[in-house]
């Protein structure tokens, strides 16, 4: 029992451990957080997490190479694709594949509809856990439309298995570029209303305001990618300062916050997705023609060594470490994950604030636990 | 007086906020939907429960057992049993296990003979695991009943095939037979 006591520092008859989770809406799927509490004040929370592990990693690495995309579907399953992406990199880089360029602009596309999915995923449950379920409403209508197109092109809503290692398993089916466009238009005007619902509501600033700041020095030291980092005024977003795909043709600007709180990185990631739809935009128009998907060998046995590929998921930096040996199974394939590393920051952000807060803070993170827990 | 602002602003943003509700109230389409009375529109391309196509012409299912799409699944979903040999194969049993599928599409990618295909049928909720086992009568479409004429298909074109090749044989021994005494009467 006393292994499953907090770390409080000092403990006094007035606190009271309490569990949030692992079936709380808050937590954001199967997370604990054992919390004790003075009053409404968290004097300590420690994460519990491994409820979802699957052990992914050595899923894949039991398996040939090509066979491990569809696990990566379920590490961040709010942006599978983008987590398709980077083991797809992975594979291409360990075993010296060339990614057609029409396949490369198909895959930022995707990525970024995905990365506008899964924003829309983090409005919509923010909003809710800060207590505001009409814009949790409005985001997953949003979300719906956008899952339609998702699954137009892949024929899965979630768990899409579209990026391969070598390009991408299909091409867009016929009048796809229309109605992609037709929803970013209407998805843009939305946007704006739905933003002026949280952004000019009083109660919801309060609420994030100063809130959970995290220090630019603190965000580096913890190893804090992707909105959280650009939050807090670290402009390093991997599209723009490591750029993968067809991203180095791409123009759009890389938000960057510098309060550092709760409605930093949330309107990081909002503005976030109107650069997303500009890339969507750039990539329908200038996708070239030609093939979806590279030359493929019939058996996959790249050379001993070992690759690693960085890319940027809506959560941060998702990057995949790969061992080859020679033989058609990897060795060992390890996932660097946002949510993991963001999480561990957690206990350290919440000591002194209110509950109710602790809950804002939590939401701002944006964890997904498919990924933490691998 | 400080107070009075924050109240105003406070009030104002309702209305601002209770102005975008309205207007989503009135002038937008819903799009949630009654749903076991009312279908979704599912994409053509949508990744379902699968099925063995029944080629007509042929009077087979496509399938001739090679199991390259089994090699491909990463879960091990597919058995399968192979009936015939060489020109003529195709299975008896094929059994798909859906509680272990994830739906990736790379046995369908993997059949050189487009012989798996994947429908637009989701629905595979059910009180009884043994639903999820999907046998080769009911992937097959058509069924049990195409499944034995596959099965009534490939044992003809085998016989046939043995007859052909017994007559071949025959028709070489005799020819054989029939040159010896041509050859021993020219001795
Ligand atoms: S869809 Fe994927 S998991 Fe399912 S049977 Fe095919 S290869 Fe196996
Ligand atoms: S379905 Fe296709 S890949 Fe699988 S055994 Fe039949 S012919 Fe071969």
């Amino acid at each position: 029992m006393t292994a499953m006591q907090p770390a409080v520092g000092a403990s006094t008859s007035s606190d009271m451990t309490i569990n949030l989770g692992p079936q709380h809406p808050s937590t954001h799927g199967v997370l604990r957080l054992m919390v004790a509490l003075d009053g409404e004040y968290v004097k300590s929370c420690r994460p519990v997490i491994g409820y979802l592990h699957r052990g992914l990693e050595r899923m894949m690495a039991a398996r040939p190479y090509r066979q491990s995309v569809p696990f990566t579907d379920r590490l961040d399953y709010c942006a599978s694709l983008n987590s398709n992406l980077a083991i797809s990199q992975a594979i291409e880089r360990i075993g010296g594949m060339a990614v057609p360029e029409r396949a490369q602009y198909l895959r930022v596309m995707l990525c970024e509809m995905n990365r506008i999915a899964s924003h829309l995923i983090f409005f919509g449950t923010y909003a809710a856990d800060i207590g505001a379920t009409t814009a949790f409403l409005y985001a997953f209508r949003e979300r719906e439309r956008l899952l339609d197109l998702l699954e137009a092109y892949t024929g899965a809503r979630l768990t899409y298995n579209w990026i391969r290692p070598g390009g991408v398993a299909s091409d867009m089916p016929e009048g796809y570029a229309q109605a992609v466009c037709a929803f970013l238009d209407g998805f843009l005007k939305e946007l704006d209303a739905y933003d002026t619902l949280l952004t000019k509501n009083p109660i919801f600033r309060v609420r994030t305001e100063g809130v959970g700041i995290i220090s630019p020095e603190k965000a580096i030291a913890h190893g804090a990618s992707g909105p959280v980092l650009r939050g807090s005024g670290v402009n390093i977003d991997l599209r723009r300062t490591e750029p993968y795909d067809a991203y180095p043709r791409m123009q759009f600007d890389v938000p960057v916050r510098t309060e550092g709180d709760c409605l930093a990185r949330y309107l990081v990631r909002v503005e976030e997705m109107r650069q997303s739809a500009r890339i969507i935009r750039q990539c329908l128009r200038e996708m070239p023609e030609g093939e979806h998907w590279g030359k493929q060998p019939k058996v996959f046995r790249p050379a001993a060594g070992e690759a690693y590929s960085r890319t940027e998921s809506p959560r941060g930096e998702l990057s995949i470490y790969l061992v080859s040996d020679g033989t058609a199974n990897p060795v060992r394939v390890r996932v660097r994950g946002p949510s993991f590393v963001h999480l561990s920051m957690l206990h350290e952000l919440v000591r002194g604030v209110k509950v109710a807060d602790m809950i804002a803070i939590l939401g701002s993170l944006d964890t997904v636990l498919g990924e933490v827990d691998r | 007086m400080s107070g009075i602002t924050s109240f105003i602003r406070g009030f104002i943003s309702i209305l601002q906020g209770m102005w975008i509700t309205l207007q989503n109230l009135v002038g937008r389409r819903k799009i949630t939907l009654l749903y076991p009375y009312q279908r979704p529109d599912i994409s053509p391309r949508w990744r379902g429960i699968f099925y063995l196509p029944y080629n007509d012409e042929a009077g087979r299912i496509n399938c001739v057992g090679c199991t390259l799409c089994a090699q491909a699944c990463p879960t091990g979903v597919i058995t399968m049993t192979k009936m015939g040999a060489g020109k003529h194969a195709s299975v008896n049993a094929f059994t798909m296990d859906l509680g272990r599928c994830m739906f990736c599409n790379l046995c369908i990618e993997a059949c050189p003979f487009d012989a798996i295909h994947m429908s637009t049928r989701f629905e595979l909720a059910s009180l009884d695991r043994g639903v999820s086992l999907l046998t080769i009568d009911k992937l097959a479409r058509g069924g049990a009943d195409a499944v034995e004429r596959t099965k009534r298909t490939i044992e003809a074109a085998l016989e046939q095939e043995a007859a052909a090749k017994a007559a071949a044989a025959a028709a070489k021994a005799q020819a054989a037979a029939s040159a010896q005494p041509t050859e021993g009467s020219g001795a």
